[in-house]
Order: C-alpha cells, then structure tokens, then sequence
C-alpha cells in the first residue's frame, strides 16, 4: 500500500512542479515583454498559445497569421489529454489553485450544475460576435485578465513599494551601498527606472479580486462556471483520447468526489465525471484509496451532459451577440467622435477593434506607460483596447515596441523609421492656459521637448505690453501642425499642473 | 506540524531579518565605496593608509590602498597626492602655473582631450588615487546617435574615464537622466555606454530615490532642489556637456548640462539664467570638458537633422565651468554675455567669463 501511495504522490508533485514553472514563465515573458526584454515575437508567444484568441481573431479579422499556430499546439494537448491547459499550464488556473480559500469556503454546497452552461453560452456568445469582426468579449480570456491585472495593477504597485523601501533605507548611510547595488540588479531589468502610472488601477485589481473572490463560492468557480476558454477545450476535451474510469474496485467513499476541484465526479453517477469539466490534475487518483481510478485512452465522444450547449443556447448567443453588436454600433462611441481617442502608431480604427484581443502586450511593452487600456475613449465596443493617453505618458520617439509585440498585427510590426513617420494625433496650446500665452513668463518646454527636426513647435519672439503697463518680452509656442506627429511628449512634460496647457487631439478628417 | 509560540515566532522572525540585512550589508561592500556625507575637514590630507572615513567604518571590508579623501571644492585647491611616486601636483598659480582654459583643435576626440588634459596639468591634477570620480555627460534623449550632436561625443567621455584610471581613480562612473526615452536606452543609442565600458568605467542609471532635497546656500533664486546624492558626495565630478542649440537658454553648454542631475526639471525654466548659476553654486564641478567635435546649431536640444550639426573637432577644458562655457559662446559667435546663466554666474563669482584677462591656451592636435 505505502509503496503505491508514494507513486501516486508523485503525480501530484509534478503537476504542482509544471504549474508553478507554467506560471513562472508566463510572468517572465510577461516581465520582459516591456521594451529593452526579450523579442516581441518570443514573449507573445504566451498569447498566441491561446487557442480562443487565435481562433476568435481569425474569424473576427478574416486573416490567418502564421505565428498563431502555435495555438494548436494546446489543441492538440488537449485532444490527446483533455483539459489539461486548465489543470496544469493556465497561469490564472495556478493563481487559483494557490488562491483557493479553502479555509474560508468550508463545506458549502457548490452551486447546481446548470450554472456551468453559462460558461458555454459566453464561449458561443463570444464567436458568434467574432463572426461579426466583433472582440469585445476578449476581455474576459483568462490570459488577457492576468496579463492586464499584472501589467496595469501588480507591477506598478510593486515598484511604488520597491521604492518607497529603497527610498527608506537610503536613508541610512550603511545601506546606501547595498540599496544602490540592489537597484542596479532589479532596474532597468524588472522594474522601470521612472515610474509608470495607469488610471483606473483599483477597477482592473477589482476585477481580478472579484475572480478569486468567488473561488469562496465554489473551487475554481471561474474555471467551472465562466471561463470561455475553459469551455472551448471542454468541448474539445468531449472527444479527448486520454479519459478518466472508475473501475469495479470502487468503494464509494467519496474521497475522490471531495478532492475534485471543479466538482464533476458525481456519486450518483457511479463516481464518474465529464471530461470537459475535469482539468486532469489527479487529485482523485492520489485521494482514491482502492486504485479504483485509472485514465485511459478512449476513442468514443464523451457522454453528453444536462449542461452541455444545446442548438437552443446556441441560437440565443448568436442572438445575443447579434443584438450586443447592433447595440454597440448604435452608441454614440460608435461615432469615434471622442477627441481623444488616440490610437497606437499605425493602427486604423475598425481594423483595430476587430484585430486587438485585448491581451495587454503592447500596454506592458510601452516603457512610458503612454498606452493604457480604454475605457471611456472607445465606448463598450472597444473597451480595454490600447489607446494613448499623452498626460500618462508620451509616445516615446526612439521606440517602436508596440507593434513589435502585438501577437496579432493589430498594428502593423512598423520599424523605428516608419514608426517616427506615423501622425497619431495633433498637439494643440490652450492659450487660455500656456504660461507665455496666458501669463507672459518664460517657458519652451514642450519646444524643447519635441523631437522631429525640424521642430514642430515653433517659438515667436513678442514684445507686448501688460494690462499693468509693464513692457516684456516672451517667447510663445506655436504648432506647426504639418510637421507634428502627436507624440505627446509636449502634453506629457507641460509643467501647468494637472490638465496640460499643450494637449493632443485626433487630427481632424481627412488630414 | 507544533504550534509555534510567540517567543519562538519573534525570534525566528529577529534571526531571519538579521541575516536578510547582514546579507545586504555584505553584498554592499564588495560593490562600492563611498564617503559619507559627514567628511573630515577639507584641509586635512589623509595619509595613503587612511581606511576610511567615519560612517564607512561600519563595513567591515576595505579594499586595501583605497583611502576617502576630502572632495577638493575647486580645481585649484585639490590636495597634494598621497602616494609616493605620482606625478607631482601642479598647483594652479595664474603665471607659473597651468592655464585656465584650454582649447585643443582638429584631431580625433581622444586625442583631442588628452592633449587638452594634459596642457591643463595632467588629469592627477584633478584625481588622487582611489576616487570616486562621477562624469556627466550630455545624453539627454534616446532618440539619436552620437552623429546628430544630440549627445556628448562618446570618444570624448571614452577618453575621460581612460585618463581618470591612469591617473588613479578608484571607481568612474558616467550617467545622465534623458527627459526623452528610457536612460537604458539612450546610454545604448548615443554609443556612450559602449566607449565608457571599453574603458573599464560603468554606466550607472539614475533611480528616483537618489533624488534627495538638497540646500542651496550661496542661491539667489533657487534655495532647495532635489539633487542626485551620488553627484553631490563624489570625489570629483567632470562635467561633459555637448556645445548645442537650445531654445530658451540659447546654447547649452556645461552649466545648463547640470540640469540632468536635478528632479523637477520643468520647474526650472522661468529664470532659467539665476536658477542654472544657482545650481551650480551648489554642484560646483571641478572640471569642466565642452565636447565641441560637432556642434548642433539649430533644432536643439534634440537635434535629429545632419544639416544642423557643424563640425568643428574642438575640446574645450577648464576648472572653470563659467570660462569654459563663456568660450564656447564664441563657437556659436555669441558673447559670453549673451548666455543668462554666464550673466548669473559671473555676477555671483562663480568663474570668470572675462575671455581677454584668461590664460587661454590654444593649440592644434592634428589629425
């Protein structure tokens, strides 16, 4: 018996061992996806790992790409060993498994099965508005979650703390040295040397809080009941080879039933269970005392279930993402009309929400945080989409990272040259505001700042008379909008506190 | 698994702090030397054998022959060398001695600033043995190579840290903060960093916490500014500034270079002239090395155009950072006196921008 037990252990462990490398290397390829990392082209590769974005974006953008094969890959580990993406790779997967809460679940009743149908009308929901070059429902892939909550919440967070401490311990004369050394070993490499700021951040924590949170309801609630994803390879895992049996040595303990994390050994089913809801992690095979449970190969389709997509819910989502589209297309966001609405370098508006899979990449990849993810600019339909918000961040002129890592050219991959050639948008100076205009005291910041050559910003030399009579002289701004590419660097550095006297626009039509 | 008390908990918990700081302690000590802010007297030479000074008794390892010497307010006051057998000090008197300003032109950046060096009194004039020498180049964007006379000539700032090691320096370190891309970046693009590593020096990227709020007493408009520590408590700092066109000051030259040691840069522009003097009351480089080899006269100070970038194979060196600026003015057919901040500074005695009362020597390297 201790000699089995000790076998069976093992499997366990290597699980735990794959999962945590898995999540390892998902926040490595994440950590250097930033410009100066790794190649864009390697550290997408975790997106394009994702059978569902690969597959949603090739309906949605009616364009193969070739990098997107690797996504069969997964297909095919999951066809030979079912859902075993879910059990042993997701990275969100593992954070769940680590973040499970058993302690404070207790012994609660999972929900009926019938919840886990809305897992598949998501799914269905989500490729039927893919057919309509609709990706709005990409923000609910496990991968482009975690990728966003570390990139826009976890990561910024972790550098204010990192510098708080080094500012703290700076202090003390006998640590310079050491806090000097340990910065030089974690900046530029993990962390940024300037600190990078996102809005909203306590919405995208809030969200990811909100998917572990309800890990209280039920184990792997997000696993079992929403995961699009999930759901695609559960259907795939309907006909996967390698399948779980009870056998006759079964003593209905319910051991395995307790262990199971997303709940599909059902004891009145003779302890049997749905490979598409079972993520093959072998707790079972470890808690099952009598060697009851054997995986084994199978050719026949799984049997099928009460919560399994009918042609009734089928139908409903396509209605649904019919309807959500027409209701999209109808708002006002629609219109593009809002003003700052600025776009990457390079991307064309309709193209872009029918390309971007909302993963996040090119939101990690800009070193100024000039990319944030949308949430008002593009209306729902774009939602989390990258837009570039100049008082965040400008658009560095030396850098061209953005669309080097997109996994799916939702811009064009643009070199430095082309890059610097791409109008995004037009400065314009609020003279109402601007220190020379308003106040008729010095400032060429945004002159100084602005990087094409021949400037873009020009400074005339007045003399004027003030109301209290004084006579000054004042250099003012002026843009000289055919040479300005909207980089934004002039918004970002304007020293008018809060809103900035120089602001970018989206150039007017036609331009 | 035994429950834990709360003794137990709070001594693991003592032990394992200890050693994380122990630990961080020690790994310090093998990187980096420095002096602590609280220095001996200036006057006082210390003797070759001197360890350390107060505060860095606290690291048990030294490396053996460095020693912590008080940092020389000025060129002319640096204190003779301690070590037996190094070339002897000159001692800036106006008629025997070194002139004030040196101008070297037509030849290669190297030799061009070891031929200014060396008619300035030799680099040891400038370095003793074991110093912690900090030289600031002008690399303030990412966006171009050395060729646009964006930033400081990497041969230039290349030759720098060679002579700084000849002469003895016990560590050389080259940084900048760029206000356009990312300093990893722009240490990359202008081909600095591949020069000052050639040369056995290090690029030291400059972390916000460094930044600390620092006095300026001798500031007439700018008391308190958050300056970069390290450029404060360094042995020697070597200012490198590329001559070039700026919109607001003009030109910027090695006063308005300083600008990259600070935070809060914006901040600086209204009364840009008296607040760059009153920098440099308080910054107060001991030489200053104007990297005239290409000069950018228009579109500055970001450049990106070759039509705006002169070449003029010229190195201008100096203790003097306000002789030194004031003549390279006259590159760009400017008095000195064109410049606010040459203005500020001469008016607060910080340098001489007299041109025709200086011992200027001129030369011509030769290509």
């Amino acid at each position: 018996m201790a000699p089995r037990a000790k076998r069976r252990m093992s499997w366990t462990i290597l699980r735990r061992l794959v999962q945590a490398l898995a999540l390892l290397a998902f926040i490595a390829f994440f950590v250097w996806s930033r410009r100066g990392g790794w190649p864009g082209s390697v550290v997408n590769a975790s997106m394009r790992l994702d059978p569902l974005a690969m597959l949603s974006h090739l309906l949605a953008s009616r364009t193969i790409l070739i990098g997107s094969a690797l996504a069969l890959i997964t297909l095919a580990l999951t066809l030979c060993f079912g859902r075993v993406w879910c059990g042993w790779l997701c990275p969100l997967g593992t954070l769940l498994d680590l973040f499970s809460l058993g302690w404070w679940r207790g012994k609660r009743d999972a929900p009926p099965d019938s919840w886990r149908m809305v897992k598949y009308g998501l799914l269905l929901t989500l490729i039927a508005a893919a057919l309509f070059a609709n990706l709005t429902l990409m923000i609910f892939d496990p991968l482009t979650i975690l990728f966003r909550t570390l990139s826009v919440t976890v990561w910024p967070a972790v550098d204010q703390l990192v510098t708080v401490a080094e500012a703290t311990a700076y202090q003390i004369p006998a640590l310079r040295s050491a806090v000097s050394t340990f910065d030089g070993l974690v900046r530029p490499r993990v962390l940024p040397v300037s600190p990078v700021f996102y809005r909203y951040t306590v919405l995208y924590a809030g969200v990811f809080l909100g998917v572990i949170l309800l890990n209280l309801v039920a184990s792997r609630f997000w696993c079992r009941y929403l995961c699009p994803l999930g759901a695609l390879l559960g259907l795939v895992s309907k006909v996967a080879i390698l399948r779980r049996k009870v056998n006759e040595r079964c003593q209905e303990c319910d051991a395995c039933a307790r262990v199971c994390p997303t709940g599909t050994i059902q004891p009145e089913r003779g302890y049997a269970s749905d490979p598409g809801e079972c993520t093959m992690c072998l707790n079972c095979l470890d808690a099952c005392a009598h060697s009851a449970i054997e995986f084994r190969p199978h050719l026949t389709p799984a049997e099928s279930q009460t919560y399994d997509p009918s042609r009734r819910q089928a139908l409903v989502a396509f209605g649904a993402a019919i309807a959500g589209i027409a209701l999209a297309r109808s708002s006002g966001a629609a219109l593009r009309d809002h003003p700052r609405l600025i776009r990457r370098p390079g991307a064309v508006e309709n193209d872009l929400l029918s390309k971007c899979i909302r993963c996040g990449e090119c939101i990690r990849a800009c070193p100024t945080s000039a990319i944030q993810p949308s949430v008002a600019e593009a209306g729902l339909e774009g939602l989390w989409t990258p837009v570039l918000v100049p008082r965040m961040g400008y658009c560095d002129y030396s850098c061209n990272a953005c669309g080097q890592v997109c996994p799916v050219q939702a811009i064009p991959p643009l070199s430095l040259e082309e890059k610097r050639q791409q109008v995004i948008g037009h400065a314009y100076i609020d003279q109402n505001r601007c220190i020379p205009w308003a106040d008729h005291r010095a400032c060429i910041v945004c002159e100084e700042m602005c990087p094409v050559s021949d400037k873009a910003i020009k400074l005339e030399m007045v003399e004027l008379v003030k109301p209290d009579g004084e006579m000054v002289t004042v250099q003012r701004p002026h843009v000289m909008r055919e040479r300005c590419i909207g980089c934004g660097i002039c918004e970002y550095k304007c020293p008018v506190s809060g809103e900035a006297a120089i602001r970018v626009y989206v150039p007017p039509l036609g331009w | 698994m035994s429950q834990l008390t709360r003794k137990q908990f709070l001594r693991r918990l003592g032990a394992g702090l200890g050693a994380l700081i122990g630990g961080w302690l020690l790994a310090g000590c093998g990187t980096e030397q420095e002096p602590m802010p609280t220095q001996p007297p200036a006057a006082a030479p210390q003797p070759p054998t001197a360890t350390a000074s107060s505060g860095a008794t606290a690291l048990p390892t030294v490396t053996a022959g460095e020693s912590v010497a008080p940092t020389p307010t000025r060129g002319e006051t640096a204190a003779p060398s301690p070590t037996v057998g190094e070339a002897p000090v000159a001692t800036a008197t106006r008629s025997v001695g070194p002139p004030d300003l040196v101008v070297a032109r037509g030849g290669e950046p190297e030799a061009l600033v070891r031929r200014a060096m060396a008619a300035l009194g030799g680099m040891e004039r400038f370095v003793q043995r074991g110093y912690n020498v900090i030289i600031k180049p002008n690399i303030c964007v990412a966006y171009h190579t050395y060729e646009y006379a964006a930033t400081t000539n990497p041969w230039v700032v290349g030759a720098l840290v060679k002579l700084c090691f000849e002469a003895g320096a016990g560590r050389v370190r080259v940084m900048d903060s760029p206000f356009g891309g990312t300093p990893e970046e722009a240490y990359l693009r202008s081909g600095i960093q591949e020069q000052v590593l050639a040369a056995g020096g290090q690029m030291e990227i400059m972390p916000q916490f460094k930044f600390v709020p620092a006095e300026i007493p001798e500031g007439l408009d700018l008391r308190r500014k958050d300056i970069y520590d390290e450029v404060l408590n360094a042995d020697l700092v070597i200012n490198v500034p590329i001559a070039k066109h700026h919109g607001l000051a003009r030109l910027t030259l090695g006063m308005k270079n300083l600008m990259g040691v600070i935070s809060g840069r914006p901040a600086m522009h209204s009364n840009l002239g008296q607040r760059l003097a009153d920098l440099t009351s308080r910054v107060r480089p001991a030489l200053t090395v104007v990297d005239a080899v290409r000069m950018l006269v228009a579109n500055g100070p970001t450049g990106g155009d070759l039509d705006d970038v002169r070449k003029m194979d010229t190195v201008i060196a100096s203790p003097d950072i306000v002789a030194a600026d004031s003549f390279a003015a006259t590159l760009f057919g400017l008095q000195p006196m064109d410049l606010d901040y040459v203005r500020a500074a001469t008016e607060m005695g910080l340098g001489r921008s007299d041109l025709s009362n200086l011992s200027i020597e001129e030369m011509a390297v030769g290509a």
